[in-house]
């Protein structure tokens, strides 16, 4: 046992915490009670209160997990270059059945069991594969941080109400991670450090109260804390095993002859130092590709590839709360260039659905050069999602149930043509053909109040003609399907002088044999006759 | 004896066949023409159904004879004399010329629930028009085809119910001897005052010819 009084010159550069050098020699209580209370003074300032949840993922065999092309069949052992020698990391089970443990020179386990398969272990696979599973991770919680090298932590408070209790979110990503393909140890407690101990002891715990997690690391052994080799023999050559006998030892001669850090680090566990992590995220733009095992052609099937990739990148845009506008598929043929597909919508979204809605009808118009080898999916620039409430359903049973009209649009547009679907608007114009203009159909067009106000003055056709047609005279009148007989006087309609397009046009209503109502005009300058309109 | 009658009445589970022009599935849909409504059953255009117009040219009054039942359908729907079940998109699929904003304004249109779609061939304009009337969305989708089969007609009808929507289709005189399975037909011809509408077909009405409609 360290004793408390040694020279303050030491003292100082040793101790973690303010706290523990200020006070006098005299003032210190004894090892057991000192180490147990909180090292800031009750008064000092802390941050607001705000409960926080971690749950650990642990990954133990992930060296073994994140290879990506391994033969189930056969006896597998992941090595590592260690002091000079190559020695096992880990063995799966068949080859642990072989009596291949971790620690063993790699010369040692091939001579126990000759057709052993040996990977190096690479980091950078399971980084990727970390990564993966954060990206994942990120649908429980928007606060996911990757500790390398196989630890994963959730910050779980705010997803408890969600997800119906820790023991039932604990359980989903159990059996999320378990069905692609890793074994996880999880653990949760308010402090990052503590549920990444525990979780690493193989303690499924789930600590819920600040005041549980000290009785509940007491017992944790020393090897579980993962700290450096020397320090976990020193401990243990004091008869040191368990935290809790940390937690008995004096503050600052622990920290003299364990450093610090390891002070530190007991402080974090227990929450009385705060701890703060750095969120992880996974890239904002959605790519990901499907490789086919050989060329195919079948569009069902690239369809459904199609679909399992909108999937994703539905689930990829609800852990970040965006939608995308537009997404672009490409699809890679053998020997001849790629084929693109973009599709895109009015409204930003991010439904499966909606985009394999307009999938389908482009897909049926495009004609694939070559069979198809592999299919990529990337998300366009993101937004995030703009929701709408809509409206309490009372007093409304009859009221249309409908999607919304950009979805009708959108199909309409990819299969005929984004110019053939559109909206209309009126403009403050006198010409009558720039009376109009064609106008976007999800932003409701301002409708210039020129058309409301001339409106109970002039007549107007509800049939345009996209170009007045000539007609031919005949006895000194104009004819359509017949001599046309003007109805009125004539409604002069002049100048436009600002565009270059100016007119000079005396309309008339007529009316022919038929019955047929018509809006003609005599071209001032030609004495030309021309149907412009007709009534409808 | 009244009195049990009455009761009777009230029940329910009794169903009437005189009634059925006012049950809200038969309420026909005002055509702001009072001579017209008379000739149809349930005092109006047939909601969520087809209706075909013959005619031999455009412009004469097909589109005034829709006009007030439009303006109604288009009403924005905060608005308080809107038909409020009712209120929707007005969809024109292929029309033959410009629909002229200013002059669909002067009838009471509301220009923002107009979509306008410009099919490239028939088959599309048939596509569309049920893409229209089965979204929900559309109150009216009016449509202009030249040819419309029996089973075409029948899609479009289905389309129709499923939508809640109301479908016009504009078809010369020609299509006259084809069967259809529009709830209601009719002809536009010229008559000596304004223009005669003949009702060929009407579900729940009967033929009919009305001399200068609007007059």
């Amino acid at each position: 046992m360290s004793s408390p009084d040694k020279s303050p010159a030491i003292l100082r550069e040793a101790a973690p915490t303010p706290s523990v050098i200020t006070k006098p020699a005299h003032l210190q209580k004894t090892p057991a009670q000192q180490s147990l209370t909180p090292v800031a003074e009750p008064e000092a300032p802390r941050a607001t209160p705000v409960r926080r949840l971690w749950l650990c993922i642990y990954l133990p065999a992930l060296p073994l997990q994140a290879l990506d092309d391994i033969n189930v069949r056969e006896a597998i052992a992941v090595f590592e270059g260690r002091e000079g020698m190559q020695r096992i990391l880990l063995a799966d089970k068949k080859a642990s059945a072989a009596g291949i443990s971790p620690g063993l020179a790699v010369n040692a386990a091939l001579a126990l069991l000759p057709a052993l398969c040996l990977r190096e272990r690479s980091l950078q696979q399971e980084r990727q594969a970390l990564e993966a599973l954060a990206a994942w991770a990120e649908q429980f919680t928007s606060f996911v941080c990757i500790e390398t090298p196989s630890v994963l932590l959730l910050e779980i408070a705010g997803s408890l109400r969600l997800f119906g209790g820790p023991s039932s979110l604990r359980q989903r990503i159990a059996t999320g991670l378990e069905s692609q393909g890793f074994s996880a140890l999880l653990s949760i407690a308010p402090t990052p450090k503590a549920s990444t101990w525990l979780a690493k002891a193989g303690r499924r715990v789930c600590i819920l109260e600040q005041a549980d997690l000290t009785s509940a690391l007491r017992k944790l052994p020393i090897r579980c804390l993962g700290w450096p080799d020397s320090v976990k023999e020193h401990l243990s050559g004091m008869g040191i095993t368990c935290v809790g006998d940390c937690l008995r030892l004096p503050r600052e001669g622990f920290a003299r002859r364990f450093g610090a850090g390891r002070l530190l680090e007991l402080d974090r566990a227990l929450g009385r130092l705060p701890d703060p992590r750095q969120s992880h995220r996974a890239p904002e733009r959605f790519c990901s590709e499907y490789e086919l095992v050989e060329e195919e052609s079948a569009s069902d099937l690239l369809l459904n590839i199609c679909q399992e990739l909108l999937i994703e990148l539905e689930r990829f845009l609800l852990t970040r709360q965006l939608s995308v506008q537009r997404v672009l598929f490409g699809f890679f043929h053998l020997r001849e260039p790629a084929t693109h597909l973009t599709l895109g919508c009015v409204q930003a979204s991010r439904s499966v659905q909606h985009w394999f809605d307009l999938l389908k009808i482009k897909f049926d118009q495009l004609q694939l050069p070559a069979p198809v080898i592999a299919i990529r999916l990337a998300g366009g620039q993101s937004q995030s999602l703009t929701a709408r409430t809509s409206k309490l359903p009372f007093n409304n049973a009859g009221k249309r149930q409908s999607e919304p009209i950009a979805h009708l649009v959108e199909r309409m547009s990819a299969r005929i043509g984004d110019e053939s679907v559109h909206g209309v608007t009126t403009v403050a114009e006198h010409r009558p053909q720039y009376a109009w203009m064609p106008a976007g159909l999800t932003e409701s067009a301002a409708v210039s109040s020129y058309w409301c106000e001339e409106s109970r003055v002039l007549r107007r056709p509800l049939w345009m003609l996209p170009e007045p047609r000539p007609l031919p005279v005949e006895q000194g009148a104009p004819v359509y399907q017949g001599i046309l007989k003007l109805l009125d006087r004539p409604e002069r309609l002049e100048t436009g002088w600002w565009d270059d397009d100016g007119i000079a046009r005396d309309y008339y209503i007529a009316v022919n044999p038929a019955g047929i109502h018509v809006w003609v005009y005599q071209d001032r300058r030609s004495g030309d006759w021309y149907l412009h309109g007709i009534f409808g | 004896m009244a009195d049990t009658l009455e009761k009777l009445l009230q029940n329910p589970h009794l169903w009437r066949g005189r009634d059925q022009a006012n049950t809200p599935g038969w309420q026909g849909l005002p055509s702001g023409y009072p001579k017209l409504d008379r000739y149809l059953p349930g005092g109006g255009w047939p909601r969520h159904a087809l209706t075909e117009i013959l005619l031999e040219h455009y412009g004469m009054g097909e589109l005034q004879l829709l006009m007030p039942a439009l303006a109604r359908l288009s009403k924005p729907e905060d608005s308080e004399a809107a038909d409020d079940a009712e209120a929707g998109w007005i969809a024109w699929i292929a029309p033959p010329f410009q629909p002229y904003p200013p002059a669909l304004l002067q009838w009471g249109i509301n220009l923002s629930q107009v979509l306008i779609v410009r099919p490239r061939q028939e088959s599309e304009t048939l596509w569309a028009a049920e893409q229209a009337l089965s979204s929900g969305n559309c109150a009216a989708v009016l449509m202009w085809l030249d040819t419309l089969d029996d089973y075409s007609s029948r899609r479009l009808q289905l389309a129709a119910e499923k939508g809640q929507s109301w479908a016009i289709a504009f078809r010369p005189l020609k299509a006259l001897a084809q069967a259809s399975a529009a709830v209601l037909r009719i002809q536009l011809t010229a008559g000596e005052k304004g223009t005669d509408l003949g009702i060929l077909k009407s579900r729940g009405g009967r033929p009919a010819v009305v001399r200068d409609y609007a007059g």
